[in-house]
């Protein structure tokens, strides 16, 4: 699961409701100038909070501390991946000092608010793919040129696919949206289903085929750049809206849902890994998150991945990316000097590469070395050679219930509706935020 | 009603044969209050100031900015609010929460209300009975509505696919028409067993003359409930009323577990998008939001509270 969908699924009792309300409460009432956080070193010992998003990652990161603090024997770190902490970090003027966090909308908010330090004399820096740092540069920079986050792992999804399944049917991975038809048709009169659908758990219909469709039939980055530069002025029928640019390659969404199986509407994420690994369809579409469960449920399976085909033109063919973890030091921390040698740490060579090499992930260094997990071959092309795209879904606010209209949509199939729903919902969040 | 005008019967020939003297002394020390009660009230007070009034006006106050919950802001007047009022999801989440409230109240009242006449009648194993069905009032929502969805997505399912019944084979949780009637189901079984109590101490306080009585005049079973248990019951029925409809208005955690909001946006209720905001970057609009919201049910409040005064009972 990336960050935004965890984001979107942290709804917690109203208990934590309670406690966000009287969080933010006592800020107000607490002297806001405060004493503001004391460098926390004892004995000539830093002590580093290090937030990473990531919670089935842990017990790495314990493993890199404990070697990063083999080698410093100044500096201790304190691992905490409960990224629920972060906003309350900041409300209170504690926040901990290197964060990693998924890159989308919600996190590129906080860099235009500057709650990240500089990072581009950092001279770990200048080892990460300009291309792939592009994707965090996009979003927008502080000051109009600070690199707030260094990328450290790169994420890439596509289909999911059975590679026994395809095998016995005799099917390739296909390249074209028509031969990608033609793959489900003939799966569909073998009676396997073509794409296990989970639609109950809308996240995955929204950076499933919602994202792998636009971004295969738009200029995301494009589009989304057009559409904000028209600010709190977008009407429906502008060019610039989604009624005007998605209506094209909407139907391809609901053939997609045509190939799930039978009461995909009651299945969830946690189903659809159970039974994808025990062989109830030849495709799922889901992104590495997904491949260690579905090896933890069947160790057997064989699994490939390859980028969706939605036109078809090969050379169209794009996989969708997110920048799974970004690195940043938040920019008040007292202790800049230990958090810096702490972040170059991490970007590594080594450390980035064996992660990515554990996490089915792509390493951002411009010195890659080849992925050799089969799992993920496949999007290996399309990412070397750059074609890929950050999912729409990330662009948005996240006050906007995007994944409940795109399930809202699927269900009821009409395309109009949602769309004009998705235009007015971003021209309302433009006029709020405008002022 | 009828034990406190007995009290007043017997306590005043009892004030009568006090000395006279004993009485002054009295009537001093009842102007002159215990401070042992202020100790009772001033710190709850405080606290009550300190962690719910004061955030609450906090929340006004930053429902009037553009705050995101972190960073900068400024004072925008009363925008979020204009804008919440042009907003049809939000709109939406208002319509569902109400008429949730409505049915759900409607419902809990006559289930919560069969069940307290069948337990307050002379039935086998009755404390045994009883304590079944209090159960689901011990059990957190959030666990009740996770089993609930559960069954809801695949048992219910295959059982309805085993017998033919085709309407009930896909989960009613996917259907946009129907989810609601899903944590309708759930509230009312978790919320029944509250208000059975309060109805089983209501029927308790019936003395059983009026039924002998009643018995003797020939009334018929239906007649009795509907001219005799009813009327004096009336109390009860208009206090869970009041609360239960109060409680549903902010319905959160059985929703949570059951649809999420979903499917599409058919089951949000107000709660759920003042929730958002926290996470939503989105603060200071759902805090103008959550104002309203809370006007709203002052003003339901008020209202109720009238009724209530009007039949001699408090709270």
């Amino acid at each position: 699961m990336n960050a935004t969908s965890l984001a979107r699924d942290t709804q917690f009792s109203r208990r934590a409701l309670l406690r966000a309300a009287g969080l933010a409460g006592a800020a107000a009432v607490l002297p806001l100038a405060g004493c503001g956080s004391v460098p926390s070193s004892q004995n000539g010992v830093t002590t580093l909070r290090f937030m990473q998003n990531k919670p089935e990652v842990v017990a790495y990161f314990n493993q890199v501390i404990k070697d990063f603090e083999a080698l410093n024997p100044d500096i201790r770190v304190i691992q905490d991946f409960n990224e629920g902490n972060f906003v309350p970090g900041l409300v209170r003027n504690d926040p901990p000092d290197v964060v990693t966090r998924g890159f989308a909308q919600a996190t590129a908010d906080f860099v235009r608010k500057g709650v990240f330090a500089d990072l581009s004399d950092l001279p770990a820096a200048a080892t990460i793919d300009p291309k792939i740092q592009d994707l965090v540069s996009s979003w927008g920079q502080y000051n109009g040129h600070e690199t707030s986050a260094l990328p450290f792992s790169l994420a890439a999804a596509g289909v999911i696919y059975r590679r026994d399944i395809f095998e016995a049917q005799g099917v390739s991975v296909p390249t074209t949206w028509d031969e990608f038809v033609a793959a489900c048709e003939k799966f569909k009169a073998a009676g396997i289903t073509p794409i296990y659908g989970t639609f109950k758990d809308n996240w995955t219909l929204g950076q499933g085929m919602f994202d792998y469709v636009a971004g295969g039939a738009l200029d995301i980055v494009d589009f989304f750049a057009r559409l904000t530069a028209q600010g709190a002025a977008i009407s429906a029928d502008a060019a610039e809206s989604f009624t005007s640019n998605f209506g094209p390659a909407l139907p391809k969404m609901l053939e997609l849902a045509s190939f799930s199986q039978k009461g995909a509407a009651s299945k969830n994420y946690a189903d659809g890994n159970a039974a994808f690994a025990k062989g109830q369809a030849a495709m799922y579409l889901q992104g590495p998150w997904a491949l260690s469960q579905l090896v933890a449920a069947n160790k057997n399976v064989r699994l490939g991945s390859f980028p969706l085909p939605v036109t078809n033109n090969p050379a169209d063919t794009k996989v969708r990316v997110n920048v799974d973890m970004a690195l940043s030091i938040t920019r008040n921390t007292p202790n800049m000097a230990a958090a810096r040698r702490f972040v170059s740490y991490l970007l590594d060579p080594s450390v980035v590469n064996a992660y990515s090499e554990k996490n089915a992930a792509f390493s951002p260094l411009k010195e890659a070395p080849a992925v050799e997990n089969p799992q993920i071959t496949g999007l290996a092309a399309s990412v070397r050679e750059g074609r890929y795209y950050q999912g729409a879904t990330t662009y948005f606010p996240p006050s906007v219930p995007l994944y409940n209209y795109v399930q809202a949509f699927v269900y009821g199939k009409n395309s109009q509706q949602f769309l004009s729903a998705l235009d007015d919902e971003w021209r309302r969040v433009a006029e709020r935020t405008a002022v | 009603m009828t034990t406190t005008s007995e009290m007043a019967q017997v306590s005043q020939p009892a004030a009568s044969t006090v000395p006279p003297k004993a009485t002054s002394r009295a009537i001093r020390s009842k102007n002159r209050i215990d401070p042992t009660y202020y100790w009772m009230v001033v710190p709850v007070l405080a606290l009550f100031a300190f962690f719910i009034t004061l955030p609450a006006l906090v929340g006004v106050f930053f429902s009037l900015t553009n705050y995101a919950g972190y960073g900068d802001w400024k004072f925008i007047g009363l925008s979020n609010y204009v804008n919440i009022f042009k907003d049809p999801a939000i709109l939406q989440s208002y319509i569902f929460t109400f008429v949730f409230a409505l049915t759900t109240t409607v419902v809990v009242n006559i289930v919560a209300l069969a069940i307290a006449l069948g337990l307050n009648a002379k039935i086998k194993w009755r404390t045994g009975i009883r304590t079944v069905f209090f159960i689901p009032m011990v059990l957190s929502a959030l666990v009740v509505s996770f089993v609930f969805n559960y069954l809801f997505s695949n048992t219910l399912p295959v059982l309805a696919d085993r017998f033919g019944v085709t309407p009930l084979a896909t989960s009613i949780l996917a259907n946009e028409n129907l989810a609601w009637l899903a944590i309708v189901l759930v509230t009312v079984w978790q919320a029944a067993p509250g208000a059975t109590i309060i109805y089983l101490a209501g029927l308790q306080s019936v003395p059983a003359e009026v039924y002998e009585a009643a018995d003797l005049d020939g009334a018929g079973s239906f007649r009795q409930f509907l001219s005799l248990t009813l009327p004096l019951i009336l109390g009860y029925l208009v206090i869970n009323v009041i609360l239960g409809f109060k409680g549903f208005l902010g319905t959160y955690e059985i929703i949570v577990g059951l649809t999420g909001g979903g499917p599409g946006m058919a089951t949000q209720s107000v709660a759920m998008r003042i929730f958002s905001g926290f996470t939503g970057g989105d603060y200071s609009y759902q805090m103008a939001n959550a104002v309203i919201y809370f006007l709203i049910t002052l003003l339901i409040s008020v209202i109720q509270l009238r009724l209530i005064q009007r039949r001699g009972v408090s709270l």
